[in-house]
């Protein structure tokens, strides 16, 4: 434990550095026991579904599905192992979320910096909104053709309107006042947008980055179900076709990781564009 | 006091503008686009359909069933069934759960470890599972679907229940309330607002989740409207899809809004 | 003392449309002059349109009717020869202290290198040195306020406007930055606008006191010379003869 002191004037400010100390007691905190627990009975569950029955059930067990999720990764299916196939699937994401992003965000801040722009921009924004991006797969099959660019296409659209209504309500919820401190001391319209609009946003804009990636990472599954010959959407899809639960399941164990993956480094980028931030404690 | 008034007025741009950009899109649409049939400089109708003629394929569509089976208010009310089934479940299971895992520990102690590997996996990676348990009927959909409203109504509730002000806790237990009668008196009433704020959300994504589930098994509904016009080469039954879909989720949020609005004003009384 | 005029208002009213139709008149027919040097206090109590009136001298509002003038100019926009310390802070949350302070250097082009040496003056001038790596929501109202202190002292404006300042401060501390204001303002004797709606605080700290008339549209009262000699004592028997008068005849109106 340390112990520093501040003395500023009458206002003491005392920080105190707390160490938890490592001991079996904190270890086997009842809620961690529970969560054991949990673990062993949904697996345990999982087993016995997929063992009842006479093999023909459309489910494996934990331990087939880890066995097929090493056999995808060592040998290739439709040309490529589960990593390339996994590569692809984020590749794509990667792409289709960088556009959304870089065109998104900043179109957010114009609807919310100018009402002119607002007012020419914001009926088409609401018109397409409402319109589920998935449901423009068929047109960017049409357009697009099979290869990479209908899925790139579908993650942009998936990923772009969360963009720019999070950078949108980011600005409209910007307390007024902040702007007068600009103001008052000679800043621009300018000065206004580079210290206030963007930084004040920033959360607003972070949050829909999270949700932004969600969406895509749904956007390109749907987009590889539908039509595609590579990517987890495919082996899922392929999985089906040829009556393998075992590739299924390991599709989506490898699925579930890549979307945890996703979403954790989204948090690392929220804590980096805005340190200034109190932890919230969530879910 | 009475005080002085003068007329509202915005500005006649900007009350102008927005009508304006949408007829100017909706033309370029109109004009862009060649008509069946015609091949010219314009971008040709195997790729988009004009505007006019999916508003006139929309009043056909009312009572033709042809060329893809139904009207098109049928495969409205399949997708709706659909998707309003799935959400109620989602609702009837999401919430009760959410709100016992804010507040029991033993229960979030036992779901959470399995709602954290559940959490990240998006709901159409349910399809192909679902399609080997229900086959593409019904069942299956609303599976899928019902799994993309679960998220929301989890987590809302959840937090709900673990942002009750401790103070009202407090009291009660001062009071000698049980656990049972806090969770029930305190901690469900001031989770409500935001378990509220959960239906539009796991609404939407029920919504896109119908579109993907329709979009692979199905012969009827909206979603099946876009792929079947795809397949038979018309692009303006797949852009009347589209629009269907969109028009079709703005009534049933403007809906949802609307009774979310009583219930709260019926709280907050 | 030296009565070169640098702050005068004319006639001044101000009208807000509120709810998009009603004309609320927020000010009517403030003239005011403040002096070179001058700590000046405008008392009024909640909803006077105090703040109003600091944000038309800012530049933020514009008047509906009248002009104020500083050095002989009239004031048509915010610039940095006026600083002002907001009622609530208005501290960059995304900023550290040192930021925070730094940015009216930033916005008057000041040389980089001159930052560094300027942001630790005034903020030793407020006593906040050890903080400078904090962000805002880690510190007390007390201590956000010297933020905001510093940060409008950092551009060296002609005028300090300051906003109820410690309004949302307790007692103790509220008397303490009391202090500490007349502190600051005694080092250098920048001409001030104090505005608040505690008497006390008006008393302590101004050379001379206006007040404005409680309801809307808010007038000015009276004005008041306090010749009491500096640190003053809040149980002096002067002091407490003045607070009767200024007391009484304010309920008058109320
Ligand atoms: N931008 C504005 N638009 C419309 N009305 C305003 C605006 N700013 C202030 N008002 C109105 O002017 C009146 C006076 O407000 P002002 O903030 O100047 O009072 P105040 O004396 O500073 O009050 P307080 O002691 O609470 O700080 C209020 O009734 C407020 O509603
Ligand atoms: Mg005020």
């Amino acid at each position: 434990m340390s112990k520093s002191t501040h003395d500023v004037s009458n206002e003491v400010v005392v920080r105190t550095i707390v160490r938890k100390r490592l001991t079996l007691r904190s270890l086997v905190r009842e809620e961690k026991f529970l969560y054991v627990v949990s673990l062993v009975v949904f697996f345990t569950i999982w087993h016995l579904a997929a063992t009842r029955g006479n093999g023909d059930s459309a489910l494996v067990t934990p331990w087939a599905t880890l066995q097929g999720l090493y056999d995808m990764m060592s040998s290739p299916l439709g040309g490529e192992t589960l990593v390339g196939h996994t590569w692809n699937s984020l590749r794509r994401v990667l792409i289709g979320f960088s556009i959304a992003v870089c065109f998104g965000i900043p179109l957010g801040l114009l609807l919310g910096i100018s009402e002119t722009a607002s007012a020419i921009l914001r009926p088409l924004v609401d018109v397409f909104r409402p319109m589920p991006p998935l449901a423009w797969i068929s047109l960017s099959i049409l357009w697009f053709g099979i290869g990479e660019e209908p899925k790139i296409f579908i993650i942009f659209l998936a990923s772009f309107i969360p963009s720019v209504l999070n950078a949108y309500n980011g600005v409209r919820l910007i307390e007024p006042e902040l702007y007068d401190v600009v103001r008052v001391m000679g800043g621009s319209r300018w000065d206004e947008i580079k210290q206030v609009v963007v930084p004040a946003s920033m959360p607003a804009i972070s949050a829909g980055l999270q949700l932004s990636i969600t969406s895509a990472w749904m956007g390109v599954l749907a987009a590889e179900l539908v039509s595609s010959n590579s990517g987890l959407g495919y082996i899922i899809i392929l999985g089906m076709q040829n009556s393998d639960p075992q590739m299924v399941l390991g599709g989506m164990v490898m699925i579930a990781a890549v979307a945890w993956v996703l979403t954790a480094s989204m948090e690392k980028i929220d804590m980096m564009l805005c340190p200034w931030r109190r932890e919230i404690k969530g879910l | 006091m009475a005080y002085q008034t003068v007329k509202a007025r915005k500005s006649l741009k900007l009350r102008v503008l927005p009508w304006l950009s949408l007829t100017a899109v909706i033309l370029i649409w109109q004009f862009c686009v060649s008509p069946p049939g015609v091949n010219d400089w314009r971008i040709p109708g195997v790729l988009l359909a004009r505007p006019y003629d999916v508003l006139l394929l929309g009043i056909e569509k009312l009572t033709d069933v042809n060329p893809d089976g139904a009207t098109l208010l049928v495969h409205a009310w399949v997708s709706l069934q659909e998707s309003l089934s799935a959400f109620l479940l989602s609702l009837l299971v999401g919430i009760p759960l959410g709100l016992m895992m804010g507040w029991f520990g033993v229960v979030r102690g036992l779901f959470r470890p399995v709602f954290e590997m559940w959490r990240p996996i998006p709901p159409v990676a349910w399809i192909p599972l679902a399609i080997f348990w229900f086959g593409i009927g019904m069942e299956g959909k609303i599976f899928i679907i019902w799994l993309g409203g679960m998220t929301p109504c989890i987590i809302n509730a959840y937090m709900g229940v673990k942002t009750t002000n401790p103070v009202h806790i407090q009291m009660a237990r001062t009071f000698g309330a049980s656990d049972w009668k806090i969770f029930t008196s305190i901690c469900i009433p001031s989770a409500l607002p935001m378990v509220f704020g959960a239906l539009q959300i796991a609404l939407g994504n029920c919504w896109t989740t119908l579109v993907a589930a329709e979009l692979l098994a199905s012969d009827q509904g909206l979603g099946y409207l876009i792929t079947a016009g795809r397949s038979i080469g018309r692009t303006d039954i797949v852009v009347l899809g589209m629009i269907s879909l969109g028009i079709t989720g703005v009534i049933i949020s403007q809906i949802i809004y609307r009774i979310e609005a009583k219930l709260l004003a019926g709280i907050r009384r | 003392m030296n009565k070169h005029v640098k702050i005068s208002a004319e006639n001044v009213s101000k009208e807000f449309i509120q709810k998009g139709t009603q004309r609320v008149p927020v000010l009517k027919d403030i003239s005011l002059q403040v002096f070179d040097q001058e700590l000046l206090v405008v008392l009024g109590p909640g909803q006077s349109g105090k703040t109003t009136l600091l944000r038309i001298i800012a530049g933020l509002e514009k008047p509906t009717q009248g002009r104020i003038t500083l050095d002989g100019e009239e004031i048509r926009g915010p610039g940095p020869d006026r600083g002002l310390v907001f009622q609530s802070y208005m501290l960059f949350p995304w900023k550290t202290v040192e930021a925070n302070v730094r940015l009216g250097l930033e916005m008057a082009q000041v040389p980089k290198e001159k930052h560094a040496e300027t942001v630790r003056h005034y903020l030793d001038l407020v006593g906040l040195n050890g903080f400078e790596k904090y962000y805002p929501h880690q510190l007390s109202g007390g201590m956000k306020q010297r933020v905001g202190i510093a940060r409008a002292f950092s551009t060296q404006p002609k005028v300090m406007l300051m906003d109820e300042p410690f309004g949302q401060l307790d007692a103790q501390t509220r008397l303490f930055m009391e202090r500490e204001t007349e502190r600051i303002w005694l080092s250098d004797k920048r001409t001030t606008i104090f505005i608040t709606n505690n008497i006390d605080e008006a008393l302590l700290l101004g050379d001379r006191i206006v007040t404005l008339e409680g309801k809307l549209p808010g007038r000015m009262k009276k004005s008041y010379e306090v010749n009491l000699p500096r640190p003053r004592d809040p149980m002096d028997m002067e002091f407490l003869k003045l607070r009767h008068t200024i007391t009484s005849e304010q309920e008058l109106t109320l």
